[in-house]
Parts: structure tokens; sequence; C-alpha cells
């Protein structure tokens, strides 16, 4: 049978933590670092394992499609995209937040007032259902990167993004209204490789499991 | 330039799709057949009150429209609350069990992808009549048969009891609305949600750890020993007993090397009306899984004719997806020439032998007949010139 893992690794600032995670985990990654330029990693070995660079927002559709076994993505990504997918593990890094914000002098709004407001996002999923959870009806933008640029420019009123420090919104002059959900890195398993190739799966994921919770690996 | 455009999520088959399809269909019905199954066809559309009577109130996935007289009509997305509806108008009076195939399109609002479309075609049965384990292991056994019988080797079947679960969650001292976001997390398999959620929650440690471990069981019989809290519980007791009986017929089938235990499988997501054994059955080669069944033992009840069944679907698009055609077509003939009598005769003689022959009804000379097929190696041409 075919033991090859295919492992999924979302390029960015995820990339050096997960491979410090999976070095912890006694795996092969040696030359997996920001700079190559290559997407495709193989190492023999029993199970062979081969990884994928590939942009953090492709990771889960690898993985639900099963061109991937497993995956490392931030669950921002993955409840974004809603893909029926095998959450297994929260790693702990690449803390980040969703946040509702608004411009500054707006910093006295409530939550109620922002019904049929314009709302910018990368993420119109999650905006959605989270005004819709809160009773409220709101017009979502979705836009590709720089969302705080929108208020400033009179294309929304408020945004949904993620932060981790903060830093962005005070230097654009936005204040954070809500915060929605926090976000951290977590490891993904397609629902049939989890099964079709438990042996290999299920000691990678306690390793990484052990690994998380402090534990040390010998 | 709607006229050249499909609906979303449909599609059509070109005559090596047909082809390849109608093969599998017919392996299925072999093996089906030789069990003393029989083909029955129900409505394309049903009232949407017989839709929801099993399949739950999941509206969205439902093409739902209205017929003339005001009441509304959902094209069917799946066979079994069909079948089970067919039994309890027909069949009250028949011996049991009864046993039953289909092969039929289902259409469902999702959003399509591969291996999923808006209509898609399903073979399954449904034993109507029999309660026990060693109803549930035919059913089980003929999936693995019919998956054999299509050629496929590399597959294993995943069998559960959902009462192992229902009555876990049962134990819970929490509220139905905190029992349902359970459900849903172990279903949806968010096992970081799941134990964050759990360790919120008044649930005694052990049952905590048990329900959080669930879904990641997986294995042989063993499995069922790596439940601890089953004990304390005469429900999930008697379920994990049902599975063990279900599993030692399945080796008396011979058919466990395919069988696996996981208590990961649920099945809900799909349909909720299951109510003892399920199963999934899966393939490396492809992301999803293949079929999906189980016991629904309250489902003929709901309208009106209590009868336990079991059964199973198979998804045939997805198995067109992990298997290769490699079967012999028989000598396909090109017969050319000028004189039709001649022609037509030498035509069905061939047919009668069994091979293929298609006429070149442009009357094509020999010239251009053959540089017409240069391409094609799978034709094999005859010319008969007058004599």
């Amino acid at each position: 049978m075919d033991s090859c893992l295919t492992i999924a690794l979302s390029k960015g600032t995820l990339l050096k933590p997960t491979v410090e995670l999976l070095e912890q985990a006694n795996l092969p990654c040696a030359g997996i670092t920001a700079d190559s330029r290559n997407m495709v990693f193989s190492f023999t070995g029993d199970p062979e394992i081969r990884y994928i660079i590939c942009r953090p927002t492709d990771v889960p559709a690898y993985v639900e499609h099963g061109a991937a076994d497993l995956g490392f993505v931030g669950k921002d990504v993955i409840v974004e995209q809603g893909k029926d997918l095998f959450e297994m593990v929260d790693l702990k890094y690449g803390y980040c937040r969703f946040v509702v914000a608004v411009p500054a002098e707006d910093k006295d709004l409530k939550l109620q007032d922002l019904n049929y407001k314009r709302v910018a996002t990368k993420f119109p999923a999650v905006a959605e259902r989270f005004f819709r959870a809160n009773g409220l009806q709101v017009e979502i933008i979705t836009l590709h990167g720089n969302i705080e640029l929108a208020p400033l420019m009179g294309l929304s009123d408020v945004i949904v993004d993620i932060v981790s420090s903060g830093r962005t919104l005070k230097e654009n002059n936005l204040v954070e209204l809500v915060s929605i959900m926090d976000s951290t890195t977590r490891l993904v398993a397609n629902r049939v490789s989890y099964r079709t190739k438990h042996q290999e799966i299920q000691p990678l994921v306690e390793k990484i499991q052990m690994i998380v919770k402090g534990g040390i690996i010998t | 330039m709607k006229n050249r455009q499909i609906p979303k999520g449909l599609r059509d088959f070109l005559p090596n799709e047909v082809k390849n399809r109608r093969k599998l269909e017919q392996k299925a019905i072999e093996v089906f057949t030789a069990f003393g199954y029989k083909e029955v066809l129900t409505p394309t559309f049903e009232f949407l009150e017989v839709v929801e009577t099993g399949a739950g109130k999941n509206r969205e996935k439902l093409f739902l429209f209205m017929d003339r007289e005001g009441g509304i009509l959902s094209l069917r997305p799946e066979m079994t609350v069909s079948i089970a509806r067919l039994a309890a108008m027909h069949l009250k009076d028949s011996s049991f069990p009864q046993r039953f195939f289909y092969s039929a399109n289902v259409f469902r609002h999702v959003q399509p992808h591969l291996a999923q479309y808006r209509e898609f075609w399903q073979i399954g049965i449904e034993m109507l009549g029999a309660s026990g384990p060693w109803a549930d292991a035919e059913v089980i056994n003929l999936a693995v048969k019919i998956l054999k019988a299509m050629g496929l080797d590399n597959f294993k079947i995943s069998i559960n009891q959902i009462g192992i679960f229902n009555s876990l969650l049962a134990d819970c001292p929490v509220s139905p609305d905190e029992k349902d976001n359970i459900r849903n997390l172990v279903e949806i398999k968010d096992l970081v949600e799941l134990s964050r959620c759990l360790d919120t929650l008044p649930v005694p440690d052990l049952l905590k750890e048990t329900i959080a471990r669930l879904p990641i069981l997986h294995g042989g019989l063993e499995v069922l020993n790596r439940i601890p809290y089953v004990e304390k519980n005469k429900a999930a007791n008697e379920a994990v007993e049902e599975l063990l009986r279900v599993y030692e017929a399945l080796q008396a089938f011979g058919v466990e090397e395919h069988i696996v235990v996981d208590m990961g499988v649920l099945r809900d997501l799909e349909m909720d009306y299951y109510t003892g054994i399920i199963f999934e059955g899966y393939s490396p080669e492809l992301g999803y899984g293949l079929l999906g069944g189980g016991r629904y033992d309250n489902l003929l009840g709901q309208f009106g004719f209590p009868c336990p069944a079991t059964g199973f679907a198979l998804g045939m698009d997805r198995l067109a997806l992990v298997l290769t055609n490699q079967e012999q077509e028989p000598p396909h003939y090109i017969l050319g020439g000028k004189n039709l009598q001649v022609l037509a005769a030498r035509a069905d003689q061939l047919r009668h032998e069994g091979k293929i022959v298609e006429l070149d009804v442009e009357a094509a000379s020999r010239e251009v007949l053959e540089e017409k097929i240069r391409d094609r190696d799978d034709l094999i041409m005859i010319y008969l010139d007058d004599e």
C-alpha cells in the first residue's frame, strides 16, 4: 500500500514555527525555508514524507480534496472557508483574532449601531455569520488585502479583519470595537486519509499533541 | 448565451463515460440479484412532507418547486426515504424481509466540486423487515462484494453503532442546546473546539474523556476496549455488544479484512434517520467517502408502518473516479463500399458473430475512407468492392 504522507504547509509567517514543530517531532524537513523557491519537498523513509508549500488559503483545498493528507493552517482560514476537514490539534502558535474595527472617531458606537453599514473584509463568511448571529444586516464588501484602507477612503464604515498586535489598526487610526473570535494554527487531516492512513497519521498526531502540551519527545 | 450552458453542478456524459457507468451498474445489478434483491423505482420528485420525514429539516440542500395544486415538491435527495414510503404504501401485507435495490439519480443543492455534483447517481439496497446482526452484516457484506465486483481492492468499510455515541451524550448533564453543540462538533470533527467545549461543561471526567476520544477511535475490535465509560451505561453497553455481534457475523462472511471499527462514523451530517449500525466505505485513492448506510428502524414507522430496516447507497460518480476501465472491447469494424445490399448483408453477418459494425453511410471511396480513419486505431476497416 501507498505509505506516503503528503503534508501541506502554509507559506509565510506560519512556515518557520511549523518547521520547528516538525523538527521537534523528528520529521525530516531539511531545507524547508521561507526563501526556498521549491514548492514540493520529498523525503524517503517509512513513511515517505512529501511537503507541499502553498498559500495559507490554499491549504484547506489541498487537504479537503485529498491532494494532501495533513495540513498546517490557521483557524482564521479554516473558519472562513468552511471546508470539510478533520481538525486534529490546536498548535497554539500563529495567534491572531478576528475583530470588528471602526475609525477612531466612531469608537463609541455600539454593535447595534452597525445595522445596514458597509463592512469591508477579506473574510466575508466570518463577517456575515457574525453580524447575522447578532441580528444585524450589513453590506459586505470583499477585498483582498489592505482592508484598513477601506474606511480611510470612504469605501466602508467598518472593517472585519484579523489582528495580532493591533499595530496596523493603530497606524491607520482604527479602533477595535468587538472581538469576534481567536485563531491559532491547527493541524488538519483529510477525512479519508485519516482512515486509510491511520497507521501513519495517528502516531504523528499523538507526537505533536505531546509537544504542544509541553511534553518531551525522546 | 444561456443556450450554451448547463446549470451549476450538472454535467453531460459522453459515450465513453456512459459506457463505463453502465458497466459498473450492470455488475452491481448482477451481485444484488444474486443475493435476492429486486429493483424498485420511485418518482423523481416527491412531496416535501415525504422528504422531510426522513431527511430532517435541511431545506437549503433540497431543490424545491411548487405544483399547480399548491403542493411543495422536492427533487429526491436520496432514495431510502422514498423506498420507505413505497413500502408503507404498498407492502403492508407482504411477507418480510423484503430486499430491494435501486439505481437512480438524486439531487442536492450543494457546492459543486470534484466528486460532488448537484445531480448524482446512486445505486443501493434496502433490506426491510429484518432486525438483528445477520441482517446488518449481510448488507455490509454486500457493500464489500459490490466494490470487489467493480474491481476495487484497496478499500475499507468503517463500521460503528450510533447508539454508543447517542447514549453517552444522553448521559451528559447538560442542556439540549449544549448537546446539539457537542454532537455538531463531533460530526464536523473539530477536535480542538470539542475538547475546549467539554472542558467548560459539568460532565464527569471519564465521560468527557470518552466523548473526546470517540472521533479518533479507529481500528480492529480492540477499539471497543478503549471506551471506558461505556460500562456505566446500559444502552451504550448494548450498542457495543451489537457492534461486536455484527463484526463476528462479518468474520463469518469472510470479509473482515475490509472492516474497520471506527467510532468517528456518525453519518448524521447526511441524514438523521439512523438508529443502529452505521457504516461508510473509503478508498485511499479518493478523498471522499464512496458509500454509506446503516440501520434505520424508526423511519418506516413515521410513514405509519413500523418496520426495521437497513441498507446503503453507493455514489457512482465517485466510484467512477477511482476505477479505470480495463475491459477488452469486442472488435469494432467500419464497413465501406458502394453496393448497399452487399454491405447490409455482410454487416448483419458480422454483427451476428458478436462484432460491432458501423456502416459507412457516406458511401466514400476506399481512399477517402482509409484517410478518414487513419488515426482511429480502434477501428478495423473492411471495404467491399463491387465484384
